[in-house]
């Protein structure tokens, strides 16, 4: 077991990436540390996020040859490697926020990245940095530049949190803070916004099982899962832990506070990772 | 948090606030008429919501407050109101108690019980998440 010690105040966010097996972690300190594994230990590389408040969350890009942090100073840093100099650059997004950014999200193209804030909006950007992303062809991203905003959702009413793309990159979903999730279908000119109301207490974050079905969980501590019907309107399905009245007793954990017992059986399965705001 | 933004002008509150009297004479016509649901639903459609002026909030709080002090039946009512109205309704219940005054408290707090197990602690969070289309 390996303990990676370096960051002075809490660690806000981590992300592991699959094909080059590099940890990248955020903090309240305003720093962020790339580790790399070299033989037995785990090596931190500092990188320098020029952030006068917290950063609070980070993603690998899905090339993993960038990651997003979100931070407190309503910036957003775009970090990438550069070899010549054999450091982590960071970028930053300063325009648009108007309060701290709570989540980050890659689309599959490794160039639109999606924000959630306390300003109750969610964004979406480009990233496009030269010498690191290839240009399309296609005329949709051609006029995109670094730190463009492609699209702004102003669906909910106060903080924002947990922002996710669908597989595919064609549905966003985000929740707020007000016991609502939000579906946009069709990121672009003209999205397709759904606003899912619901009984329980607010979400905190959000995880696409497929292209169709959400899970989300917060401050109930029992995940739900939301999918869209054939016609595509997303509704509140049932509860992760809800059982069928056919199974045993001795297979599932009891009701309470077992959130973590489901979602680590989910992570079993390699392919999801996210986390439980397990302190509330 | 959000900024807020299209917010309504003082000429046009008067037109909102002449709706709300014509609101007002229908609901009692519909209370004589022994249908107080009827009467709820008229008062909290088309609440003022992007407004800042307080004359309009309070036009069509006191339409509402009478509507709801006529309820006798809060079982009833839930059975034939539809789930759209409940966000707007746990709005004016929370306006209702904090008036303080006896007997609204009280009608509003026997309403809130029902309405909170019908709608979920979500409907609450929702009301007080919302500083924007506040009642």
């Amino acid at each position: 077991m390996h303990v990676l010690q370096k960051h002075d105040q809490i660690v806000s966010g981590i992300d592991w990436s699959a094909k080059s097996n590099q940890i990248v972690t955020v903090s309240h300190d305003r720093n962020s540390y790339v580790w790399n594994h070299e033989g037995a230990e785990w090596v931190p590389m500092l990188v320098i996020l020029r952030l006068n408040r917290a950063a609070l969350c980070v993603q690998w890009s899905p090339n993993e040859n960038k990651f997003a942090v979100g931070s407190g100073a309503k910036t957003v840093c775009i970090c990438y490697y550069e070899q010549e100099n054999n450091w982590w650059v960071s970028k930053l997004i300063r325009k648009k926020h108007d309060s701290s950014v709570t989540s980050v999200a890659w689309h599959p193209n490794n160039i639109f990245l999606a924000t959630t804030s306390t300003d109750g909006k969610c964004r979406v950007f480009s990233t496009f940095i030269k010498g690191v992303d290839k240009r399309e062809s296609k005329a949709g991203t051609s006029d995109s530049k670094f730190g463009e905003q492609i699209i702004q959702l102003d669906l909910s009413f106060s903080w924002a949190f947990g922002v996710k793309w669908s597989p595919s990159g064609n549905t966003l979903a985000y929740v707020g803070h007000n016991s609502m999730i939000y579906f946009v279908d069709d990121v672009g000119p003209s999205p397709l916004a759904q606003n899912v109301a619901f009984r329980n207490l607010p979400l905190r974050d959000v995880i696409f099982v497929s292209e169709k079905m959400v899970v989300g969980v917060g401050f109930d501590c029992n995940p739900m899962i939301f999918a869209a019907d054939e016609t595509g309107i997303w509704s509140f399905i049932r509860f992760l832990g809800e059982r069928k009245i056919s199974s045993s007793p001795s297979k599932h954990g009891s009701q309470g506070g077992t959130g973590t017992e489901f979602l680590s059986r989910l992570a079993d399965t390699g392919t999801f990772k996210f986390f439980i705001w397990d302190h509330f | 948090m959000a900024r807020v933004e299209g917010f309504v002008e003082a000429d046009n509150a008067e037109a909102i606030i002449t709706r709300i009297e014509h609101k007002s004479r229908k609901i009692e016509s519909l209370l004589k008429q022994y249908k107080p649901v009827e009467a709820l639903k008229t008062a909290l459609e088309g609440s003022p919501p992007m407004t800042r002026d307080e004359r309009c909030k309070s036009a069509n709080w006191i339409v509402v407050h009478r509507a709801l002090m006529a309820i006798k039946d809060v079982e009833g009512m839930f059975a034939s109101l539809d789930p759209e109205y409940y966000d707007i309704l746990m709005k004016y219940l929370y306006r209702g108690l904090s008036t303080g005054d006896r007997p609204t408290c009280e009608q509003c707090l026997r309403i809130h019980e029902k309405l909170t197990e019908r709608a979920g602690l979500g409907c609450i969070l929702r009301c007080l998440a919302d500083t924007v289309n506040t009642v």
